[in-house]
């Protein structure tokens, strides 16, 4: 076992050497616990300034209610999945990390994160959360992780381009696809910023009945959802009444509606705090996302604190789990609005649902599609963007471009 | 006896050699050595590294199935273009380069300095700001439109994804072969040159028949180098793409293509290692192929 770790992670270096890719994290982060103090290791991706700071406040609160537990807080600034996986193969891996419901159930499936069900007490309260983010984290009636936060997409739009325009905040699709055609100018100006990616289409692509992906396959050629994609094509090609971001200069879609190059954007809780320091003075509005045939419809996407199954501190490891998610912990956290709240009693009190930049967003979550599938996610991700791209830029037609990229998914995942 | 005695001293001698050398070899065997046969062995198995490690002796499978793997061959096809394209581009402007500044032009030193520097900047660095000058609104479309042509989506669109990378490449990398050149250039003896003049020729003749064949050793050198190189085109395309290889698998390279596997999708490091393994046979044929075109020991 222990050689099989040890080639396991030289076959990691032969790679990362093949591939000229440098950059592995070699830290040494255990010492010795001598039973006075245990120190466990907290890793996450690299975050606003801000909301890094925030966290540390969390967790010198946390380090004074247990005087016991020290964290030691890791940034992966880059690759972090990459290198998560690295470091757990080589057995140097984090005790508590952030995970992304999309990475989770490959994840998962490898047996390296520790199911939580047994450190889960009566008072910790799960029934508190919301249902659809907790379930991204369960697999055969384990819970495996417990969300921090979560943001859904809300439709932000532009309140001087739409009142040049006359035009209204549009309630359904049509009437959006009418809004969006009315504000472009042809002139760069577009109606709708378009990120042309799966993450942010899974609940168009599956409005009409299709689906994305079926049993862990992809099923995503299927015509309905070929069906229900095509008017974002077509906006794209016929009506020329949207643009993704790299097409006006922009690198992705927050930016693009800043530099008000477009009129509407599907965005997240973070494009709030990055519109108030980048763009000051815009002035926008947001409203949850147009119905598709009478149904309301977003994304959601949440990330939770997972423990390493190998960790050797798996008590300390949890008491720092609860008190994150716990719910002084997310009410603390949730407070300056980087992420909204996955429990629905610190959700209550936060007053977000009132807000009226952060309503729509809240409103959004009892309808939401969590963005995670099955442990193929990625593959499917990755094949679906590739080939959906050069149809939204009109060079295949959409059938066409979403056959192939099926087909090769599903090769891909037989072949693994 | 005497012999005995010798070749005693001499096993001696070679152990201490060995003892100093112990070092380097060690981290040689642990870092070199190792990983690629450790990556061999990979090649012929199905390998899951998470958790608890499962390795599946699958024979020839991870090879077969490279040969059913349409990403593996667009991938191919890109860095084949890539390379046809590259290699000739920048060996002939670094030969270009390299004579020009050596033609004793006023401010030579100058030039030198000015051509070498894209080559000391880090090619992530390069390839961020490269992005820059490509976006739609970027230095290269305002260029363009100076003169009233049409912009480009450099970046996005599939058609040209590839090409944006292949200039970028090309201005990078021809100031190293460049310097190459130019310390080729300095042993051409001068006489050539004079005998040259002596019967008429012009400098393009001297360029052509006196320089380019007497720096074949070293054309052959860059062109090596230069296949080496290209055939490994990872970076600037993972940037590019933040690591899809799209548009539409425009810029999705052999490397990338392994990366993706050994990382982004589970179960797939032993055809990854396959891959990396047929890529490594793919430059080895191409290296060769060239030396047998090249003939540099019929120099003098």
């Amino acid at each position: 076992m222990k050689i099989k770790k040890m080639l396991a992670g030289m076959s990691m270096t032969a790679l990362m050497l093949g591939t000229a890719l440098t950059g592995c994290s070699g830290d040494k982060e255990k010492t010795a616990s001598n039973g006075e103090k245990t120190e466990i290791t907290l890793a996450g991706w690299g975050s606003s300034p801000e909301e890094t700071k925030l966290l540390d406040e969390i967790l010198k609160d946390f380090e004074s209610s247990h005087p016991n537990i020290k964290v030691k807080r890791e940034t992966i600034a880059d690759q972090y999945m990459d290198v998560i996986k690295t470091r757990l193969i080589g057995g140097e891996g984090p005790d508590v990390f952030y995970l992304d419901a999309f990475e989770a159930p490959g994840l998962i499936s490898t047996g390296t994160v520790q199911p939580l069900d047994e450190y889960i007490k009566e008072d910790f309260d799960l029934k508190d959360f919301e249902e659809p983010l907790i379930k991204a984290f369960q697999n055969e009636g384990k819970t495996y992780g417990v969300p921090k936060g979560y943001s859904t997409l809300a439709m932000f739009y532009n309140k001087k381009m739409l009142e040049e325009a006359g035009v209204e905040v549009p309630k359904t699709w049509e009437e959006f696809q009418a809004a969006s055609k009315k504000l472009s100018n042809g002139k760069g100006v577009y109606g709708f910023g378009a990120s042309p990616e799966l993450a942010r289409l899974y609940h168009i692509a599956q409005a009409k009945g299709g689906k994305v992906a079926t049993d862990n396959k992809a099923t995503f050629a299927d015509q309905k959802v070929v069906d229900s994609l095509q008017p974002i094509v077509d906006m794209h090609n016929v009506e020329k009444s949207a643009a993704e971001p790299k097409e006006t200069g922009a690198t992705w879609t927050g930016e693009m509606f800043g530099q008000g190059k477009a009129a509407f954007v599907f965005e997240g809780n973070w494009a709030i705090p990055y519109l108030k320091a980048t763009f000051p003075d815009l002035e926008y509005g947001t409203a949850e996302l147009p119905e598709i045939n009478g149904k309301k419809g977003t994304m959601a996407y949440t990330v939770s604190y997972v423990m390493n199954a190998a960790s050797e501190k798996k008590e300390a490891s949890w008491e720092l789990i609860s008190y994150l998610t716990g719910k002084e912990g997310m009410e603390k956290w949730t407070s300056k609005g980087f992420e909204l709240p996955s429990r629905k009693s610190v959700a209550e009190k936060s007053g977000f649902a009132e807000d009226e930049i952060r309503g729509p967003l809240v409103a959004g979550a009892p309808y939401a599609t969590v963005w995670a599938d099955d442990t193929n996610l990625p593959i499917i991700f990755n094949n679906f963007n590739n080939q959906f791209i050069s149809s939204f830029l009109g060079e295949q037609p959409l059938d066409k471009a979403l056959k192939a990229a099926e087909t090769q998914a599903n090769k891909e995942i037989e072949n693994q | 006896m005497s012999n005995r005695n010798f070749s005693k001293a001499k096993a001696r001698e070679a152990g201490q050699g060995y003892v100093f050398m112990s070092p380097t070899l060690l981290v040689l065997l642990l870092f070199i050595i190792g990983p690629i046969l450790y990556a061999i062995f990979l090649a012929f198995h199905k390998v899951q590294l998470l958790g608890a490690a499962d390795f599946q002796y699958v024979g020839f499978d991870n090879f077969t199935k490279i040969m059913n793997d349409e990403k593996a061959k667009i991938a191919l096809w890109n860095t084949f273009k890539y390379v046809i394209i590259v290699v000739p581009v920048q060996t002939i402007l670094a030969l270009v380069l390299a004579a020009t500044l050596n033609a004793g032009i006023k401010g030579q030193k100058f030039f030198r300095i000015i051509y070498f520097l894209p080559t000391l900047t880090s090619s992530a660095v390069l390839t961020l700001i490269f992005m820059w000058m490509y976006n739609q609104n970027g230095l290269f479309n305002k260029f363009l439109s100076i003169f009233g042509l049409p912009g480009y989506n450099w970046i996005g669109d599939p058609s040209i994804a590839l090409n944006a990378i292949m200039m970028m490449n090309i201005w990078s990398t021809a100031p190293f072969y460049m310097v190459i050149y130019l310390a080729a250039l300095q042993d051409i003896p001068e006489s050539l040159y004079e005998a040259a003049e002596l019967d008429g020729a012009n400098v393009f003749q001297k360029f052509l028949f006196i320089t380019v064949p007497n720096l074949r050793p070293v054309t052959s050198f860059v062109v090596i180098m230069g296949l080496i190189g290209t055939f490994q085109l990872f970076d600037q395309s993972y940037i590019f793409s933040g690591g899809s290889g799209g548009p539409n698998n425009s810029t999705l390279t052999v490397v990338l293509l392994i990366y993706q596997y050994a990382f982004k999708s589970m179960g797939t490091m032993g055809y990854a290692a396959a891959i990396a393994f047929a890529l490594a046979i793919v430059i080895l044929i191409a290296t060769l192929i060239q030396r047998k075109f090249s003939k540099e020991e019929s120099l003098y």
